[in-house]
Order: C-alpha cells, then structure tokens, then sequence
C-alpha cells in the first residue's frame, strides 16, 4: 500500500506506528518490519499492549451471544479431529480381538490400570529469588512430564535438570532435562508413572551439561512445587 | 507465581522513566491492564489466565471451560465485525484454534488475558472482513460514527473500567472526524485506503492527521 519512502516524514515515528499497528492500519510489509523492530525494543511491545488494553474498551458494549453448540465441535474437529485410518487398520480390531483382549488383561494385572483414568497433576514451582516462575503437568493419558518455563533466563553453558520426589525421605529421581526454548515434553518411562501421584515434589536443579554425572542432583536446586490435581 | 510477575513487571516499568509515568503505569500494573474486560473480577481474570496456562501445556478440559467461559463475548465481537452469524461462527473457529496453537505465547506480551483473546478474535474477524469485502465501497463517515461513544448507560457505568472511561474521555478531545476513524478502524477493520475514499481525502493526509490524532491520544492517555 504505502512504500517505506512514504513514510519517512510522516509525524510520529515508531510510537505512532504502534498505533497503526493494533487498529492494523500497516500494510503487511510494515507490520512485518514494525514485528522486527519490536522484537529489538521492551518501550515498543509495552507500548502495543498499552494500545491493545485501551482499544479492547471499545468492545465493552458488544453484547456477548452465545454462539450455536455445533461450533465447538467444529473446532474440536478442527483440532483433534482423526483422520479415516486406511481400512486394514479398521478391520484390526475384528481380527486382532481376541488377541487384543488377552493381551489387555495381561496389561491390566501387570499395572493397575484398573484404575479409571488417572488424574492430570499440575505443580508451579517458583522462586522468586532466582526468578523463576514453572508449570510442571504431568499427563497420564499420554504418559507424559511437560514444564512450560513462564520467567526465568535459562542459564547458558549449563543444563538445567528435572527431578521428581516421590516422597519425603524418598531419593530425587531424574525425569530429564529442560528444553531451552521450546515447551518441554518428556515421555516418562513405565516405571516411573506410579510415582507421578498428587504431594510428590518436582525440583530444578542447574547441572553441567548433558545433566548431573552422578545420577543425583549435584547444582543448586533453582525452583520446587509439589504435584497436585486442579480443578 | 502472580507475584514474581508483578515484580517482573514492575522492573520494567521503572526502566521507563523517559516515557509519561502514567502511560507506563496502566501497561504494567496488574489491575491497571491487566484488569480484564468484560469483567469486574479479578478471580474470574485469573480463572482465565490459569484455564490458558493449561491450554498452552495441551489440557482439553482446559479449552472447552476456557471456551464457555469467553466465546459469547467473542463471538460478539466476531458478528460486530463481520454482520454475519455464518461469518462470525467461521472466524470464531478460527480464532479458537489459534487459541489452542498460540496459549503458550500468551505470557510473553503483558496482556491482560481478556486483552488477549478479544484482540486475537478481532483480529481473526478483521482480516475476514477485509477479504470478504474485496473491492466494496465504504460507507462514507456518517452522524451514527460522530456520536457512537456518548455517554454510558447504566449497566456499563457499573462495569465501566478506568481505561475504557479514560479512552472515551481522550477520543472526545479529538476532531469528531478522527475520532470516528479511529474507531471505525477497530471495530470495522477499514484501511487508510478506506478512510481515505470515505473522507474524499488523499491517502497520506489521512494517514498525517490519523497519526497526529494518535500522538495526541496518547498523550491524553498518558497524563
């Protein structure tokens, strides 16, 4: 729409173009270089969430209308719908049910999973201190540990490590290491799951790289919380 | 954990003295911006914040209260924009998935969570919108844009927050007719192009006066 020559003298700057940017008044060129520009600059992303929180008043009146209930299955659909599996794979169930069957009940005796599914725990650990703020969840659906890091700068030229504590007087267990930038996601092995139950202690200890040498925390101990169920 | 983010935040606004104490204030404070819309509560506010913060780490149960707890103020939004409830349904959908890929992003940008998914939902109905209208003429500014902000009712006097009050007052120290293309670009999506068919001005005036107009506005917000 408007080359970057345009906009050179026009009266502002870049305080105006965070304006522009939320009512979305940049052409796509310029909302991208503006992105840039902020990515560089705090003054420049406080001043678009300044201008966001102000704008979003303007739908305070917009009364609220309860969409039509097809929509949200719409976007389950949309989300976790499953594809057709080819149709070998839907005939499995009826060749392999025996088998299947056998199978599930030598499953169930070796580990309890008799018991209706287990609920999903949460745990935020923080330490103020050391600035760290983390959501641990363990999901028992997929039998996977995840920590989302929400603050904190993850140290460099160190590992930071996850550990769990089943209980009081019971030795820190290595779950696996944090993933630096991304959410951490960690498969936890059959023999560990039992040990994922509410009061159990999840702890961040900083390590060498590649994690502790020993098998045991050996750094200082970063953030703790205790897993729970949440409503 | 709300706690070392207040102190976070706080930090950073002190970083800020070159900017109006005030525009800093309402940025970072939490019950300044991060009061959430729609809402007078801060237990609902962190009701939301813990149901995203749960979505981000892939908790279905997580989304579906998150979704009967904001969809019909966002769908409000949506059908505001679009004027079409099969529009809107379609951009509702869209901005919940893109609740679902981007909640782990929601920390990250200091909004208050209510912020955040009415500007997602807005934004999702904007670009609709925009598609959808292709090459249709827009209406020129008329008497409804003029006076569409007066004064409010009751009811949203009740729930009247200190920024949406702070907005009103600010865009009524503006010329009527920028004023109204602020809002005219919020809410329905117009582009400078747009304005500038609507108001029988060039492009670049426009966009001279709309960015004057804005540096006026903050500096209205900012005392």
């Amino acid at each position: 729409m408007t080359g970057p020559e345009d906009t050179a003298d026009l009266p502002g700057g870049a305080e105006a173009m965070a304006a522009e940017y939320v009512l979305g008044l940049l052409s796509e060129d310029e909302a991208r270089r503006f992105e840039a520009q902020m990515a560089q600059d705090p003054d420049l992303r406080q001043d678009v969430a300044a201008w966001s929180t102000y704008f979003t008043t303007l739908t305070d009146d917009i009364a609220p209308v309860d969409p039509a209930p097809q929509v949200f299955r719409r976007i389950e659909g949309a989300l976790f719908g499953q594809k057709r599996p080819p149709l070998w794979r839907q005939l499995m169930p009826y060749l392999g049910g025996a088998v299947a069957a056998g199978l599930l009940a030598w499953a169930v005796l070796q580990t309890d999973m008799l018991q209706p599914e287990a609920p999903h725990l949460y745990a935020d650990l923080v330490a103020e201190d050391q600035g760290y703020t983390l959501l641990a969840h363990w999901a028992p659906d997929s039998q996977t540990f995840m920590l989302r890091r929400d603050a904190g700068v993850f140290p460099q030229d160190s590992a930071l490590e996850i550990w769990l504590i089943p209980g009081p007087s019971a030795a820190p267990i290595s779950v696996g290491l944090m993933q630096p930038d991304t959410l951490t996601q960690i498969p936890v092995p059959d023999e560990l799951v039992a040990r994922m139950s509410p009061g159990a202690t999840v702890a961040i200890s900083r390590e060498p790289p590649g994690g502790s040498p020993t098998g045991a925390p050996t750094g200082p101990v970063l953030a703790v919380g205790s897993l729970g169920v949440r409503g | 954990m709300a706690a070392a983010r207040g102190a976070c935040r706080a930090r950073e606004g002190v970083a800020r003295l070159q900017k109006p104490p005030r525009w800093g204030v309402v940025a970072w404070v939490p019950g300044g911006a991060r009061q959430e819309a729609g809402s007078g509560s801060m237990t609902a506010q962190t009701d939301i914040e813990d149901l995203i913060a749960r979505v981000a780490m892939g908790d279905r149960g997580a989304f579906r209260s998150l979704y009967d707890r904001t969809s019909a103020k966002l769908f409000g939004v949506c059908l505001r924009v679009l004027s079409d409830p099969a529009e809107a349904e379609e951009a509702l959908q869209e901005s919940f998935v893109r609740i679902w890929d981007k909640a782990g992003q929601y920390r990250v940008n200091g909004f208050s969570p209510m912020t955040w998914l009415i500007t997602l939902a807005r934004n999702v109905a904007i670009d609709r919108r925009r598609r959808l209208s292709g090459a249709a003429r827009p209406a020129p500014i008329e008497a409804a844009d003029l006076v569409a902000d007066t004064a409010p009712g009751p009811e949203r006097q009740a729930m009247a927050r200190a920024e949406a009050a702070q907005l009103a007052e600010c865009l009524r120290e503006l010329p009527p007719d920028r004023a109204a293309m602020v809002r005219r670009a919020y809410l329905d999506g117009d582009t400078y192009a747009m304005l500038a068919e609507a108001t029988g001005v060039k492009l670049n005036t426009v966009r001279t006066w709309l960015r004057r107009s804005l540096m006026q506005l903050r500096e209205c917000l900012s005392r």
